[in-house]
């Protein structure tokens, strides 16, 4: 009986998935569903009476505008696809708040895709073909985004790759944008940090094996050979490592000054902790794979001097940075982090573009994305323009943990060193 | 120098790798069965530890909760699944096993439990000093390792070996029907396995939580793969094979990775040690054919 | 729904419906529980991604190599299945599928860590084509091909000589069939399908990376045949299809599709290890009252 019982309970759950039609989970400000609030509020602003009294009722029940992104919230990648999704959301709502773009609101439609490239995929389909979005962001890996690249191109919808750093994503074709500096970018940035701002010279780097480390690495030692500095170790370890102890042994005898070490934050807070446990008291660089506050959380006391690269200046005045950092903390209760912050800027980069378009036709806004103009209204920027390679150019910051926080170290600005 | 230090640093990592392993070949021993789900275990564990420590901000209360809750688990996990695949063909409960592991891991990466962030669980060395010798150091985090390893094991050793119900565990471990014939009560003797091997696995993971200042739900797959290996290693269901498999593959991994770097990364090093092995070895340093 | 993306979605089943099939070989034929089939489909995958981009050599050459390289690593890689059983080809199967991968991300021959891109799309007969109704068409040729060979094996008497091998290997040795010779056959026949498989999964995506391949993936591949219900043709295509199309129909709650895939497998094995429509299963003996099938399958009934 007890048995029978579960396994038609075991039917009833697998009819009933394959019964359920799909639902988009989609992200829709409440404003979104409601009567618009300026249309309620109208009277009272003066300067409305001075517009067209017939175009308000023809705008007020349009239709959203669909913008569709996908990241990873399960899986492995979970943790930086919640925060890049957290940040879109967050910037969908700042730019609806503020009246939308073109007078519609924008629709975040969002899948997650586990960083995996077949989900991905299928997603990018779904959001051409089903959700029929304008455009889109990727807010995942570079393996997931690779995937998703041509089929959007192919389609003719343009997509932005928030953070992802596959060098060979932007070539996919004029429909794909980058908004992420890129790896090796950052990793020249590095090596001008090593050789120019702190006047080292010997160097031993520990690369992460992935996509990601490699890339930096590559650009530390293209700039490093060019200042000349002195590499007397490199050594390359494994995603998720947490005992660097034997490695530390071998920085130590290296005669090293200071290490570069790509990683993220998990990795790279093993690795300071373990540095200072082993009594190496050297400087280390580290990138935006630290940028994150549960590295200064995790390192606790030994984060203290470790600086890093990154897209995102904590220090900086911008109105769009404090915005974001503080609207951030106030609806998640947490710090922001680059990868949000990246997430953030590319949907508001979509909402310029569609503005400056006027339209929402894909050719318009990838036009007004390839001409845009030292653009302010982003977190991580300025963004000063695109290269015909579809690659952001904007300074690059260097960060210090200091009391438990990232503060500003040094801006890098210089054109040449900052262009891919 | 250079040896000394790696060789302390390696025993130490050895001692995280022990505690997991011990739990999971005491319950291959008994069960016969692949207790995959024995990461999840051990996440818990720490898990649990890390709250009890945010709670009340000491040490060893949190290390006792964490254990109590981990052993309980055990033997729910075993109560509600294992326990009616008994004599059932081994893939029935490995598959099981499986299932549970993917469960959990998913579970405890949900907002409500552990979220998919990494939190840090900044107990210290638990008041212990460092050491400082001319030939290497030890941080005070490894000496609370070493000496909570050292005293879990010799308890266990004292367990199995001095009372009635840890002879009663050997017997089970030996044949498990004929233990049954000779009227000694299976379901206690299982539990309590379940329940020791849990209790470790916990420990294990407030340990080792301590140790990296970092709590994530995917903790415990990677130590749980090296764990199969250590038992297949030492020898399934043995436990000074798990021990001498722990220390030593902890040694060759760190002197490898001192010597060479990472040709592989040390995962698959493990997992070649382990083809070659069951080719060459299959029951292991200390097992018998 | 629209086209394109239920395209997508079917094509990627017929990918997995042969991989499903291909482990059922191994694991209901020939008895060998394997957790490293990915690692066989990713070398498929990686076969052709290489010879495509490396040597710009065409798809059919690819696909065929990918099918006959991946087949002959079969074949060794199931040398440990001679020397041990069970519990141990278990975590063999599932080591060699973590050194296949890190051997994909260490050797820059096969791209490392940044994997191969820009696979180009196939061209057969003068027409190049990346998904659509072409490729779905193409994968359905080839899971049809797969359950050929599947319905063939199981037939004649090699198959027979499987069945041998996973109800009782001392007996099989008895009465003169090989049963080493039949293990190793098996590995490589279910690798060269997971090779094939490989080959259009890298074709379609375009791009491959070592993580795809992982062992999470093997994992899946074994929940297909296990929850379809193994040893039988149907159930790894019944099992392929469910647990692919659920987390498609299901993005309402698909963050908890894997929570809900490992209580599947829990209550599955607790309450019916066959599979929904292996033989003996609940649901099989409801379609089949009379279904014969129930006394050929000894191995994986509960008491």
């Amino acid at each position: 009986m007890y048995k029978k019982f579960f396994s038609g309970l075991i039917a009833l759950i697998v009819l009933s998935m394959l019964v359920v039609a799909c639902a988009p989970q989609t992200t829709a400000t409440p404003e979104a569903t409601q009567p618009p609030a300026a249309e309620t509020a109208a009277p009272q602003v003066t300067e409305e009476p001075t517009m067209p009294a017939t175009e308000q009722p023809t705008e007020a029940p349009q239709e959203p505008i669909k913008i569709g992104f996908f990241s990873p919230t399960t899986g492995f990648a979970a943790a930086d696809g919640t925060s890049a999704l957290q940040s879109a959301q967050l910037a969908v709502k700042i730019i609806n708040e503020n009246g939308g773009v073109l007078g519609r609101q924008l629709e975040l439609v969002f899948y997650d895709d586990a960083a995996k490239p077949d989900q991905a995929s299928a997603i990018a389909r779904k959001l051409i073909e089903q959700d029929k979005v304008v455009a889109a962001v990727s807010g995942s890996y570079s393996g997931a985004t690779r995937a998703a690249a041509p089929i959007f191109q192919e389609a003719g919808i343009p997509m932005l790759s928030a953070y992802a750093i596959h060098p060979d994503i932007t070539k996919t074709g004029n429909m794909i944008y980058r908004i992420g500096t890129l790896a090796n970018v950052e990793g020249r940035v590095g090596a001008e940090l090593v050789g120019k701002v702190m006047n080292l010279k010997k160097v031993a780097i520990l690369t992460v094996d992935n996509d990601f480390g490699i890339s930096l690495t590559d650009g530390f030692k293209q700039h490093a050979a060019e200042l000349g500095l002195e590499i007397v170790l490199e050594e390359k370890y494994p995603l998720g490592e947490t005992e660097f102890r034997p490695i530390i042994g071998k920085i130590k005898s290296s005669g090293a000054e200071v290490v570069y070490a790509t990683g993220y934050y998990n990795e790279a807070a093993n690795l300071v902790t373990q540095m200072k446990d082993e009594g190496l008291n050297i400087p280390i660089i580290g990138q935006e794979g630290y940028d994150s506050p549960k590295f200064i959380e995790l390192a606790g006391p030994a984060a203290e001097g470790v600086i890093i690269t990154t897209d995102l200046n904590r220090d900086s005045d911008r109105p769009m940075t404090r915005t974001f950092l503080e609207q951030y903390k106030a609806t998640y209760g947490e710090d922001a982090d680059m990868v949000g912050a990246s997430a953030f800027d590319a949907v508001m980069v979509l909402a310029y573009a569609i503005k400056t378009a006027g339209s929402t036709d894909p050719m318009a806004i990838v036009n007004a994305i390839a001409n845009l103009k030292d653009f302010e209204d982003v977190a991580t920027g300025p963004f000063w323009n695109f290269t015909a390679d579809r690659e952001v150019v904007r300074p690059v910051s260097s960060q210090i943990v200091k009391d438990g926080a990232f503060h500003l170290y040094h801006e890098f600005d210089d054109i040449k060193l900052v262009t891919p | 120098m250079d040896f000394a230090q790696n060789l302390s640093n390696a025993i130490i990592l050895g001692c995280t790798y022990l505690l997991m392993a011990a739990g999971l070949t005491m319950v291959y021993g008994v069960l016969k069965v692949l207790h995959i789900a024995h990461a999840s275990v051990y996440t818990i564990g720490a898990f649990v530890g890390v709250l009890v420590y945010s709670w009340v901000g000491n040490f060893w209360l949190s290390l006792l909760i964490a254990m109590i809750f981990s052993g309980v688990f055990g033997i729910l996990i075993y109560r509600f699944s294992y326990y009616y695949l008994l004599d059932v063909p081994r893939t029935v409960p490995l598959i099981a096993s499986i299932g549970l592991f993917v469960m959990l891991t998913d579970l405890l990466q949900k907002p409500f439990l552990m979220g998919p962030y990494q939190r840090a669980f900044p107990a210290g060395g638990a008041g212990l000093p460092r050491i400082d010798t001319p030939w290497f150091s030890i941080t005070s985090k490894q000496l609370l390792i070493f000496s909570v390893t050292i005293v879990l094991m010799v308890l266990v050793y004292l367990l199995l070996t001095r009372t009635r119900i840890g002879l009663g565990w050997q017997a089970a471990s030996l044949d498990r029907e004929m233990a049954a014939a000779v009227g000694i009560n299976l379901n206690r003797i299982i539990a309590l396995n379940f329940f020791i091997g849990s209790a470790l696995a916990g420990a294990a993971g407030v340990l080792v939580g301590i140790y990296n200042n970092s709590v994530f739900a995917t903790m415990g797959d990677l130590p749980s793969y090296k764990a199969f290996i250590i038992i297949v290693l030492g020898g399934m269901g043995s436990l000074p094979g798990a021990i001498l498999a722990s220390l030593l593959l902890a040694i060759v991994e760190n002197f490898l990775v001192a010597s060479i770097g990472y040709v592989l990364p040390r995962d698959s090093i493990a997992f070649l040690v382990l083809i070659l092995m069951l080719m060459f070895r299959p029951h292991g340093l200390l097992g018998q054919e | 729904m629209s086209t394109g993306y239920l395209l997508t979605i079917f094509t990627f089943i017929a990918i997995y419906i042969s991989l499903a099939l291909s482990l059922n070989i191994l694991v209901g034929f020939a008895g060998q529980i394997s957790l490293g089939q990915a690692a066989f489909f990713g070398i498929g995958a990686y076969t052709s991604a290489v010879l495509a981009i490396r040597y710009s050599l065409p798809f059919t050459i690819d696909f065929i190599s990918a099918i006959l390289i991946t087949g002959f690593v079969g074949l060794f890689l199931g040398l440990p299945s001679l020397r041990v059983r069970h519990d141990f080809l278990v975590l063999a199967t599932m080591g060699i599928n973590f050194v296949v991968i890190s051997v994909f991300k260490y050797v820059d021959f096969f791209g490392g860590a940044m994997g191969l891109v820009n696979i180009p799309a196939p061209v057969l007969f003068g027409i190049s084509f990346r998904g659509g109704v072409p490729y779905f068409i193409l994968s359905s040729i080839y899971a049809l091909l797969t359950l050929g060979l599947c319905w063939y094996i199981s037939k004649t008497w090699s198959g027979l000589a499987f069945q041998t091998i996973r109800s009782d290997e001392d007996a099989a040795a008895s009465v003169g069939v090989s049963s080493a010779r039949y293990k190793i056959y098996a590995f490589g026949i279910s690798a060269a399908i997971a090779g094939g498989a490989g080959s259009l999964y890298a074709h379609f995506i375009g791009s491959v990376f070592p993580d795809t391949f992982a062992f999470v993936e093997s994992i899946a591949i074994l929940s297909m045949v296990i929850f379809g219900g193994v040893g039988t043709l149907r159930g790894p295509i019944i099992g392929a299809i469910i647990l692919r199309l659920t987390p498609e129909l299901l993005r309402f709650i698909s963050d908890y599709r894997f929570t809900l895939y490992g209580a599947l497998l829990v209550l599955m094995m607790l309450f019916q290890p066959m599979g929904i429509l292996g033989n003996g299963s609940w649901l099989w003996q409801k379609l089949h009252p009379n279904n014969r099938d129930v006394a050929n399958t000894p191995q994986m009934e509960v008491k």
